[in-house]
């Protein structure tokens, strides 16, 4: 890595500061941005040639991003975050800054090639998205220079708890419905999805819990009869606060949310005891919530009915979901090119919630089966970079936070893909850094800060001036700081 | 940092359900990989040509859609533009509105306007490397021209022969399972509807219209086949061994008074002054469309048999072809009696056509094309080729199978030249010779509800040594298949036979 930097003479702490270059990160960042420019000047000359018709503009304006100033301010931003953690010097992680910016960017093509009125009040649908991607590049920048310490994590872990659960109820009574889900919660100007940020709370909460409580639960269990489940009393606060969790989240119809905290809760349970019974409990018995919920919301019978056959109902209630594979399969292998498919009727395009709930679709269609692998591979990478922190972690409570945070962002992106794919019933879950939509970003963008703090591997110490000679070599050899 | 219960030795536990954790991730994304691969490659070509496809819709409703013409070059389908600039189509003949359909931006597309409707947009090519590379290219949508298997003399000849009759005609090659002419009538001047000036009203009227001129009969019409599916036993019965061309049935010659007995219900026939006592061969029972010698040969042969010979022609599902097509069916199923019959009395009379059996036109062409073709049935098929700027794609005739050997296909095409040509079967399809052409062929007289006349069936194919077209007529009420549908057939092979000759 950055071994001359690291044995050569440091530039004086000026207020402090010591820079400390991060090659691999800016390596990474020029690819991402060579990617997002290469695709912006692909969507620009289809936009231009749709525009002039029969008469083909000369290649000089043909090529040329699709809008200057979005691209050259999303790009820069990435590089201002670049320049402040190389400020900040820490040995912190450098593979992930780059992947969220591509998918971020990918993110935000898409959203400039869709019809601009879809959403948005910042001057539409693309400049909104900038606007918070630049807030979440922020974040990351703001929590992987500033947060240090984790006591104020691990400390209030039932007042973290608590205000999670308060967002919740405060979304039950005073939230808006938005296609039949009460999702969203309205605070003067600002309109969010808490069970985003209840997402990060409820991590934060679990590693805490878990860490603490880890011995008891890895050793203890409760016998009944020849059966060893796990040891109750001390699993019944962390079930109590899930519980709490998911019975808000179905009362509000967010399945997705609630997918997505048993699946992570479980996970990590499985992280902390290593015991597959516990995993093959919750299986069965979020089989078995999913019948109960099934014979008793409305919601849930309809959604996992689509799911079987959506061709049921092909012009209503199965029509996205059909759509959606359609756009798939009109990308084929290599797709139509960005901005080339994605036929519009009547100025809208076919699935309503495309840019929040089917961006891999739309995607899917005009980068191919080439470009789903390719954003696929994009999140194996911060899943592996999140759980590779996580097992370097210095203690277990870091370690399960990260852990947590990483599968928070894996298993989403799974639920959402696979509902896309039909692989599972689809929920209205948004595609981490790539969907429409504020809370999402702001929430994946705290994650993705918090991995990269978590990811600091200390200071280093300077190699014996013995073992300089011997080897003729310098670097950080050895491993951790104490 | 706040100082964590030291717990050595656990942490490895940690790192190591991590890297399982890791593990089953990436195996569910492999799943997503599995998923978007079988959406994206396996089913891209049937969602993405689907009449249903957004793409192709929209794509329809401005592109200049490419020229059908028949197979010898003849403008089927072309078109104009209105005073808005807007393109809409026109057709050749009102004979080809069964099959080429019609496309309106208002009424949307049927026919082959409809299943081929994103290649005639150019929403996607017939070549599959085209529409790989399709976003490399400038002006991606290329409508492409298709050039058909059809000659629209012959389909103008049948829709005139058909005249105000409803019914349907089928022509086909047995050789290649081209569809020379395929015609449903009444039909209707699609041009009318495609035009925006008339579409609305012309549209409505044919909407109204209580003769349904809107259903492809050719394709999506079923009908009690009667005595022509008689060939679809005999393929059955013989095929399998369970009869031969020299069995007799000793109680066929009485029960030809009497009717036959079968679990206490008797199966009456047209009687055979003809052939009087003498107990029928399979020759002659076909000759003089003898139906209880087809009765105890069907109960010979035992249901399942028919019903899985009947399936290897096509029946029971859609066929596969260009065109949706209805399913054709020996039974309506569900008994246990073997191949879905209740009992006995309905395998007796599925056996001579009639019990619950129902068949669209172009199954019973295939039938006929099969036996033609030495027992081998070929994938019937509208299109010869698609043309664009790229080139043109052209497409190769398709076995579907072989459904009899060419021995018993022999044995059957023997006997389909004596229901033509023999002394005794001459009486009854006399309209279907045509001299100087060796004409194989069976009638089909399908009872319906009493007080309504009979359906009039023809299945034939010619030339009977190197049969060269299968053609299979019905006309709804028509009568008895020697007084409408065979004439027509007869008269069909002689346009067919000047075609031919050019």
């Amino acid at each position: 890595m950055t071994a001359g930097a690291a044995a050569g003479p440091r530039p004086a702490p000026l207020w402090g500061i010591r820079p400390r270059l991060r090659g691999r990160e800016l390596g990474l960042l020029a690819i991402v941005g060579a990617a997002i420019t290469v695709g912006s000047v692909a969507l620009g000359a289809t936009q231009r040639l749709a525009a002039a018709g029969d008469g083909t503009p000369s290649p000089a304006t043909l090529f040329a991003p699709a809008d200057v100033a979005i691209l050259a301010t999303y790009l820069g931003a990435l590089l201002v975050a670049h320049l402040l953690l190389v400020l900040a010097g820490r040995r912190t992680d450098q593979v992930l800054l780059p992947a969220v910016g591509l998918l971020g960017g990918i993110g935000l093509l898409l959203m400039e090639r869709l019809p601009q009125s879809l959403a948005g009040n910042l001057g539409g649908l693309a400049r909104t998205q900038l606007v918070w991607l630049l807030i979440g590049v922020a974040i990351v920048a703001a929590l992987a220079v500033a947060v240090r310490n984790d006591a104020w994590l691990r400390r209030y872990k039932y007042t973290w708890a608590a205000a999670g659960v308060t967002l919740l109820l405060l979304t039950f009574v005073f939230g808006r419905d938005v296609n039949g889900a009460r999702l969203s919660l309205q605070i003067g100007p600002l309109t969010g999805q808490p069970s985003e940020l209840l997402k990060v709370i409820l991590v934060v909460f679990l590693a805490g819990y878990l860490s603490e409580n880890r011995p008891l639960l890895v050793e203890e269990s409760t016998r009944v009869g020849p059966l060893r489940l796990p040891p109750l009393p001390y699993l019944a606060p962390m079930v109590a606060m899930l519980a709490i969790a998911l019975g808000i989240v179905v009362v509000e119809r967010d399945l997705g949310a609630a997918m997505l905290f048993f699946l992570v809760f479980l996970l990590l349970l499985y992280v902390v005891t290593a015991r597959v019974s516990y995993v093959a409990i919750g299986v069965a018995a979020f089989l078995a919530g999913g019948a109960v919920l099934y014979e008793l919301f409305g919601v849930v019978r309809d959604r996992v009915n689509i799911w079987l056959d959506p061709f049921a109902d092909a012009a209503g209630s199965g029509y996205q979901v059909i759509q959606a594979l359609h756009a798939f399969a009109r990308g084929g292998i290599l797709g139509t090119g960005l901005g080339n498919g994605l036929p519009t009727i009547g100025g809208r395009p076919p699935i309503p919630a495309l840019h929040t709930d089917f961006p891999l679709a739309a995607l899917g269609e005009e980068l191919g089966l080439v470009g789903v692998l390719a954003i696929l591979g994009v999140y194996l990478v911060l899943i592996e970079r999140g759980l590779r922190i996580a097992a370097a972690a210095e203690d277990e409570f870091r370690a399960i936070l990260a852990a947590g945070l990483s599968l928070v962002i894996g298993v989403q992106a799974f639920i959402i893909a696979a509902g896309n794919l039909k692989l599972i019933p689809l929920t209205g879950i948004t595609l981490p850094f790539i969907s429409y939509g504020g809370s999402s970003l702001l929430a994946n963008s705290v994650i993705v800060g918090l991995l990269i703090a978590l990811s600091d591997r200390g200071r280093e110490i300077k190699p014996p001036p013995a073992a300089r000679r011997r080897f003729g070599r310098s670097g950080p050899l050895l491993g951790r700081a104490p | 940092m706040t100082a964590a219960r030291p717990v050595a030795g656990r942490t490895v536990g940690i790192g190591l359900a991590l890297s399982r954790v890791g593990l089953a991730l990436a195996i569910a994304f492999g799943g997503l990989a599995v998923g978007a691969g079988y959406w994206q490659v396996l089913r891209s070509p049937d969602l993405a040509r689907s009449p249903d496809d957004a793409a192709v819709i929209a794509a329809a409703r401005h592109a200049v859609r490419g020229v059908i013409t028949d197979r010898d070059g003849k403008q089927l389908a072309w078109n104009a533009k209105d005073k808005n600039g807007e393109p809409y189509r026109l057709y050749a003949s009102p004979a080809l509105s069964g099959v080429i359909g019609y496309s309106s931006i208002l009424w949307g597309q049927a026919g082959l306007e409809r299943a081929w409707n994103a290649e005639l947009t150019g929403a996607v090519s017939a070549d599959p490397l085209f529409d790989l590379t399709r976003k490399f290219r400038i002006g991606g949508n290329d409508p492409e021209a298709l050039r058909t298997t059809l000659v629209l003399a012959l389909q103008e000849q049948a829709a005139t022969l058909l005249g105000s009759d409803r019914g349907a005609v089928v022509m086909l090659d047995p050789r290649s399972g081209d569809v020379l002419a395929m015609v449903s009538s009444p039909d209707f001047d699609a041009s009318k509807v495609a035009n925006p000036a008339t579409s609305n009203a012309a549209f409505k009227a044919l909407q109204a219209d209580p003769a349904l001129p809107l259903l492809p009969r050719a394709t999506q019409g079923t009908y009690v086949p009667g005595s022509v599916f008689k060939i679809v036993t005999s393929m059955a019965a013989l095929g399998s061994g369970a009869v031969s061309v020299s069995t007799t049935f000793p109680d066929q010659p009485a029960a030809e008074k009497t009717g036959l007995l079968v679990d206490g219900f008797r199966i009456r026939d047209g009687h055979h002054p003809a052939t009087g006592s003498k107990a029928l061969n399979y020759t002659s029972a076909v000759e003089v469309s003898c139906n209880i010698w087809f009765a105890e040969a069907g109960l010979r042969t035992g249901g399942d048999q028919l019903a899985s010979t009947a399936g290897e022609l096509g029946f029971g599902g859609p066929l596969r072809f260009d065109l949706p097509t209805a399913a054709s069916q020996v039974t309506g199923g569900g008994g246990s009696f073997g191949g879905g019959f209740q009992d006995a009395v309905e395998l007796a009379n599925a056996a001579y056509g009639q019990g619950e059996t129902l068949v669209t036109p172009l199954q019973m062409a295939l039938v006929a094309a099969t036996v033609a073709n030495g027992g081998v049935l070929m994938t019937p098929r509208l299109v010869l080729s698609a043309t664009n700027k790229a080139g043109t794609t052209g497409f190769s005739p398709q076995v579907l199978r072989r459904v009899i050997s060419a021995q018993v296909a022999g044995e059957i095409r023997d006997a389909m030249v004596r229901a033509v040509s023999g002394s005794l079967g001459r009486q009854y399809t006399a309209g279907a010779q045509v001299s100087g052409l060796q004409v194989a062929g069976k009638s089909g007289t399908a009872e319906l509800d009493p007080g309504s006349d009979p359906h009039s069936w023809f299945i034939a194919f010619a030339p009977a040594d190197d049969p060269q077209v299968a053609i299979a007529v019905i006309v709804e009420h028509g009568g008895h298949g020697s007084t409408r549908a065979a004439p027509i057939a007869g008269a069909l092979l002689r346009a067919w036979r000047a075609w031919a000759n050019g």
